[in-house]
């Protein structure tokens, strides 16, 4: 079978013993750092957002809204990844895999609450969010949610087809995480407290569990050719709604009377330091499609969990959880 | 025969052709994602995004006044432009204390007024079994500090169209009472309210409630220190009594105080009447945890839930794939639907139209002996 010669190669060693409990063959794999791996635990972070003004990065409402595009992708994206991995957990043969998805799905749920406030705050701004949401809100939960299939391969089929493109999205959730973690021209621009904390706490996680969707596509599925397949459906879904999000906050601003979203605009704000490069992100894309990637290879546990350890939301979260006990 | 035309001039035509529908196109398309940002995606009609169940207020202390001994109230507001959300007798509000600690404060000013809230603290010591939120609340919480809150969310919501209300209150118990008691009274309806605490001096809102019982004697004031213990069951009973005759609709009964007092209510409960009560720590209440039993109604399975053990862990030993992640009752992962029994609520997630008929079982329990899951 095609699929099992690909998988030969392709995992590294934090999934072998995964692949063992699935197949006795054993093979040369990359290394994944060890050391980049953290339990996981969902964060009981809180954020209001008064005093955040509408152009939270002063003077620059593009990239302000080009990152608020998140706002109107993670709710419904997030919490789709929830609703995929909640069918995934029974397939699950390892024991360690099986806590890494537990802590993801509640990191998860986090996220897509957090982001889920900010949509109020917006609408009470002057720029509702909603005609742009309900058509995200469409494509997770009817375009890729449960399809009426019948039992067995097809529906299986499915389920693999989401897990993979959970895992190619993650690789670009983590390479934003590790973005905004150093991205320190948004502090000397005095960006808004707040939603840097937001971006941080949210990024730093992307970074704690950047492998966890990567090695469960491995240990359920792993095939190159979907890995492929799922990464170039992912990178198409992620240029057109970025690019209408952008687009659709420029043009409905109240306080813009000319509001536009340009390809150049993006070029000038990734070299000024306030969006991740066009460079960086056209070099991540041979990364994940190389044949011994492994996310434990990119970014920095160590930054992620430093930040989590000074970030205001996630200390305070820390404190509620021991007070509740 | 029709004349040889110049090349050039073709060739130009078929430019202005490509041109005009290059323009033409455009204008369609942006005319389509100016009404559709998503367009060709259709909508969800239902969008679920940007309602989220709470959410988080930033608002100012701007009075801290003692109302009785060991009673302080809070007045917090928000931007006077944007109105607060509504709320409803019976609601409380989550307080995030500069610690991070969150404790939950029955409202108890006026609904209508949308540009405040009303919380009112009885200090609870150490000795009393109090974990340091009321404190800080007494201490930390001067006029000028802002403050994080969430809600208003309501466990414990008045029921209109009963023929007669009773309440009965102990000591702090009063807050969420009182914004009841002038609802009921400001509707017209037939009340009266048991108000006991240890001493006068300790009792909030005193003059208050003693204003709305006014001559028709509908309150009635029980201090420990000069009366002893309340008679509840003589309370309850001269409510049966004055009910003149005993095909009269049944009442209503709501109760906010300490376990005692709530559990004197139960049992001399007149019948007929609902009873509706509001504990004072729902979450996590030390040692008061009972053992119950689970059917899992798709799974055809029961399983035993002893007092020391969760919902989640009893479950998981019959279904290890289930879903589950923070274990707190904060991330909602473990929402499930349930089918019958009454549900003893501890999560802080849940709204209160998903609290009718859904738990988190990390954290919730039953009140009753059975509950029936949808698993």
């Amino acid at each position: 079978m095609g699929a099992k010669s690909c998988r030969t190669h392709l995992y590294p060693r934090l999934t072998h013993q995964y692949i063992d409990a699935m197949s006795n063959t054993k093979a040369r794999l990359p290394q994944p750092a060890a050391s980049e791996h953290v339990a996981l635990k969902a964060r009981n972070v809180s954020f209001s957002w008064e005093s955040t003004p509408l152009h939270w990065l002063p003077g620059d409402p593009f990239a302000t809204h080009t990152i608020n595009v998140l706002h109107l992708l993670l709710p419904a994206g997030e919490r789709w990844f929830v609703h995929v991995y909640k069918q995934v957990l029974p397939l699950i043969r390892d024991e360690r895999l099986r806590e890494d998805v537990i802590g993801f799905i509640g990191q998860e749920a986090m996220h897509s609450q957090a982001h889920d406030e900010v949509l109020p705050h917006l609408r009470e701004q002057g720029l509702d969010p909603t005609p742009y949401t309900a058509q995200v809100d469409w494509l997770f939960e009817k375009l890729l949610g449960d399809r009426t299939l019948p039992p067995g391969r097809p529906r299986q089929w499915w389920l693999m087809e989401r897990v993979a493109l959970i895992a190619a999205i993650e690789h670009y959730t983590a390479f934003l995480g590790d973005w905004v973690l150093n991205a320190e021209e948004l502090d000397r621009r005095g960006a808004d407290p707040t939603m840097l904390d937001l971006l941080r706490w949210h990024g730093a996680e992307e970074v704690e569990h950047r492998s966890v969707a990567f090695d469960l596509f491995l240990h359920v599925d792993g095939g190159y050719r979907r890995r492929v397949r799922t990464w170039a459906i992912a990178f198409t879904a992620l240029v057109f709604l970025w690019q209408r999000g952008a687009r659709f906050f420029m043009e409905n601003d109240p306080t813009l009377t000319d509001g536009r979203a340009r390809l150049r605009d993006f070029h000038r704000a990734g070299r000024a330091g306030t969006l991740p490069t066009t460079g960086a992100m056209l070099r991540s894309i041979p990364r994940y499609l190389s044949r011994d990637y492994h996310p434990s290879r990119e970014c920095s546990t160590e930054q992620a969990v430093a930040y989590l350890a000074s970030s205001p939301a996630a200390t305070a979260a820390e404190t509620r959880a021991n007070g509740a006990l | 025969m029709p004349l040889p035309r110049p090349l050039g001039s073709r060739a130009a035509r078929a430019a202005l052709v490509v041109a005009g529908t290059a323009l033409l196109t455009r204008r369609a398309l942006r005319r389509r994602i100016g009404a559709s940002p998503l367009w060709p995606l259709p909508a969800l009609e239902e969008p679920v995004s940007g309602q989220p169940r709470t959410r988080a207020l930033r608002l100012l202390v701007t009075r801290h006044e003692r109302v009785a001994d060991g009673v302080v109230q809070l007045r917090l507001e928000g931007d006077p432009s944007v109105p607060l959300p509504a709320w409803e007798p019976g609601a409380h509000l989550d307080l995030v204390l500069p610690s991070g600690l969150v404790r939950q404060y029955s409202l108890c000013g006026d609904p209508g007024d949308s540009s405040s809230y009303t919380v009112a603290t009885r200090l609870v010591g150490p000795g009393e079994g109090g974990r340091g939120g009321s404190r800080e609340v007494h201490e930390a919480l001067a006029e000028g500090v802002e403050i994080e809150v969430r809600g208003p969310r309501n466990r414990f919501p008045l029921i209109g169209g009963a023929a007669s209300y009773t309440f009965v209150a102990g000591g702090i118990g009063i807050t969420p009472v009182l914004a009841m008691v002038r609802a009921v009274d400001a509707a017209g309806a037939d009340w009266r309210l048991l108000y006991c605490g240890r001493s006068r001096a300790a009792m909030p809102f005193l003059e208050d409630v003693e204003k709305l019982g006014g001559a028709a004697g509908r309150v009635r004031v029980v201090a420990e220190d000069e009366s002893g213990r309340p008679d509840v069951a003589a309370f309850l009973g001269a409510g049966e009594e004055a009910g003149e005759e005993a095909a009269a609709p049944a009442g209503a009964v709501y109760v906010c105080g300490p376990e005692g007092l709530m559990d004197a209510v139960a049992g001399a409960l007149p019948a007929g009447c609902s009873l509706h009560l509001e504990r004072f720590a729902p979450a996590a209440s030390a040692g008061g945890d009972s053992a119950f039993e689970v059917e899992l109604r798709r799974s055809g399975r029961t399983v035993a839930v002893d007092a020391g053990t969760t919902v989640l862990a009893a479950v998981r030993a019959e279904l290890p794939g289930l879903a589950y992640s923070c274990e707190q009752g904060f991330c909602g992962t473990c929402q499930h639907r349930v089918l019958e029994g009454e549900i003893d609520h501890r999560d802080e997630l849940l709204t209160d139209g998903e609290r009718a008929d859904s738990m988190l079982i990390c954290v919730s329990r039953s009140l009753g002996p059975r509950l029936v899951l949808d698993l």
